[in-house]
């Protein structure tokens, strides 16, 4: 894991306003892509598995992934609400799967695992469908503050309790296309505020 | 609709377990608490008139009399109640009220009188012989109405479809135990699998105003609502200290239960001080209760929460506007 200034990434700078340090390299990220790849690759040999990308945050995590892949497979994206704090409402899928999944061997790849809400949610929705098998592949699992519990097969790196940006991970849409994961700075997510008081929008 | 009666032992965790079974399942929890209001509505003062006239359960609910008439009233609403909703109900001869009755779940709850006595002590703060004079009593005034209104006998085994040792279970066990008979006997129409909205609680806002402590615990519940994860709501206090007369001096009561997840999580906003005091009691309570899980969350972690969904005012504009150029 590469710790420094976003400055050392040349290609960023435009882009990388806000951004406190860099948490992963862009070359840290492709080496343990390919790594999970080849991973993927040998526990699922002998199946055709169907990927299952959960929009946006995976949408780079995913492209790389895939190529990465070297036996048959298939893929489907999800997308679901983000939760908007309003008084009343519940998650619902905004983008739903193409193909039905029953009796495949499902793999669920997200960009990041944090309190498992939204992974918890997808399971069960996705296990309610009957796939022979449901896997989860996360690029960052971030354990510090988990609700619920998500077993994750494929995991990328564990990271630390620190507000992560870039490679397809966005704060208010923005910064997704870091290609590196970078760590948005207090100041921007409002979080040095909460002494003051806390201001939702 | 589905019934479970839930009869108690005195201090043998009936009403803690009926809260739970209810929140479990989604089932409406019915109690002497949640009845007054609608004798009310049905009846204007009729709660006032039942709950002077006897106590709960009443002690002569003799037809007739102005207890047993509070009794009939009763019986009539949760039945009606039962053919609209599904129910979870704890006491008041529940177990007489729908005996026989198809798609109901009886349940007992036992446990040694030694260990019920304990219980009372250390909720009750009250000595051993004074628990024990307190059980007796309480045991003779339910014996003595389940007689009176349905001449039965509150210790017939053949009652109950499932009796349950509080003393060898925990609570947990017990509503696991208690949900898996409920799925066996098929009372749920719809398999728990593909239940995914129909095991909430209802929103905070529908449980009338005041029912979270603060802005924070009713924020966090509809994070918990958004993602339809079941949750109740300051389930259960547990006793830290007692003096020396059995008088718990010192407790803790975490803000939410998550049954799916077996954990309780408790919401910590305040000012470093208070958190101290906070994290020793959690301590205290991890030593006492291993087997109880629990998360809290600080200040800077439910702000983190927010911010992740952009809901914390920060200064996002520079950086887009650098972006829009």
């Amino acid at each position: 894991m590469k710790i420094g200034r976003p400055d050392n990434e040349s290609t960023a700078h435009d882009v990388a306003a806000g951004i406190a340090e860099v948490l992963i390299s862009r070359e840290a990220i492709q080496k343990r892509v390919a790594e999970m790849g080849a991973e993927v690759s040998a526990a699922c040999k002998g199946s055709l598995p169907l990927l299952v990308g959960v929009l946006k945050g995976c949408a780079l995590f995913m492209s790389d992934l895939v190529r990465h892949i070297g036996i048959p497979m298939e893929m489907d994206f999800i997308c679901l609400t983000g939760y908007g704090g309003r008084p009343s409402g519940a998650a619902r899928i905004t983008k739903d799967l193409d193909s039905a999944i029953e009796g495949r061997d499902v793999l669920l790849v997200e960009g990041i695992i944090d309190t498992g809400m939204t992974a918890g949610y997808l399971l069960r929705n996705l296990e309610a469908r009957q796939p022979r098998s449901i896997r989860i592949c996360a690029l960052l699992d971030k354990p510090a503050r988990r609700i619920v519990d998500i077993p994750i097969a494929f995991r990328g790196f564990q990271i630390p309790d620190r507000f992560v940006v870039g490679y397809g991970l966005d704060f208010r849409q923005l910064y997704r296309n870091l290609p590196y994961l970078g760590v948005l700075s207090d100041d921007v997510t409002g979080l040095n505020n909460h002494g003051q008081g806390l201001v939702l929008k | 609709m589905a019934v479970v009666t839930i009869s108690s032992e005195p201090w043998a965790f009936g009403e803690e377990l009926a809260a739970r079974v209810a929140g479990r399942l989604g089932f409406s929890l019915i109690d002497e608490k949640s009845l007054a209001p609608i004798r009310d509505e049905v009846n204007p003062g009729e709660s006032t008139r039942c709950s002077t006239s006897g106590s709960n359960p009443p002690e002569n609910g003799a037809p007739g009399s102005q207890s047993g008439n509070c009794v009939a009233l009763s019986g009539e609403l949760v039945l009606k109640l039962a053919k609209e909703e599904d129910l979870v109900i704890i006491g008041g001869g529940a177990q007489g009220l729908f005996h026989n009755r198809p798609g109901t779940l009886h349940v007992r709850l036992v446990a040694a009188r030694g260990f019920r006595i304990r219980q009372a002590q250390i909720l009750e703060g009250i000595s051993a012989r004074e628990a024990g004079k307190r059980i007796r009593s309480i045991e003779e005034q339910r014996a003595g109405y389940l007689r009176s209104i349905y001449g039965m006998r509150a210790a017939d085994p053949n009652l109950y479809d499932l009796t349950l040792r509080m003393d060898r279970l925990s609570v947990e066990q017990a509503l696991k135990l208690l949900v898996t008979a409920v799925d066996e006997m098929e009372l749920r129409r719809v398999p728990r699998s593909l239940i995914v909205g129909g095991l909430l609680p209802e929103s905070p806002e529908k449980r009338g105003k005041g029912r979270f402590a603060n802005a924070t615990e009713s924020e966090f519940a509809r994070f918990l609502e958004f993602y339809h994860i079941p949750y109740e709501y300051e389930p259960r206090t547990f006793p830290l200290e007692s003096d020396g007369s059995g008088k718990v001096t010192e407790a803790f009561t975490p803000d939410f239960y998550l049954p799916e997840q077996d954990l309780y999580i408790e919401l910590t906003t305040m000012k470093q001080n208070l958190v101290t005091r906070k994290n020793r009691k959690v301590r205290k309570l991890r030593r006492l209760y291993p087997d109880v899980h629990i998360l809290i969350f600080y200040q800077r972690d439910y702000y983190s929460l927010l911010a992740k969904y952009g809901l914390l005012a920060g200064r996002s504009e520079p950086s887009h506007e650098r972006i829009s150029r």
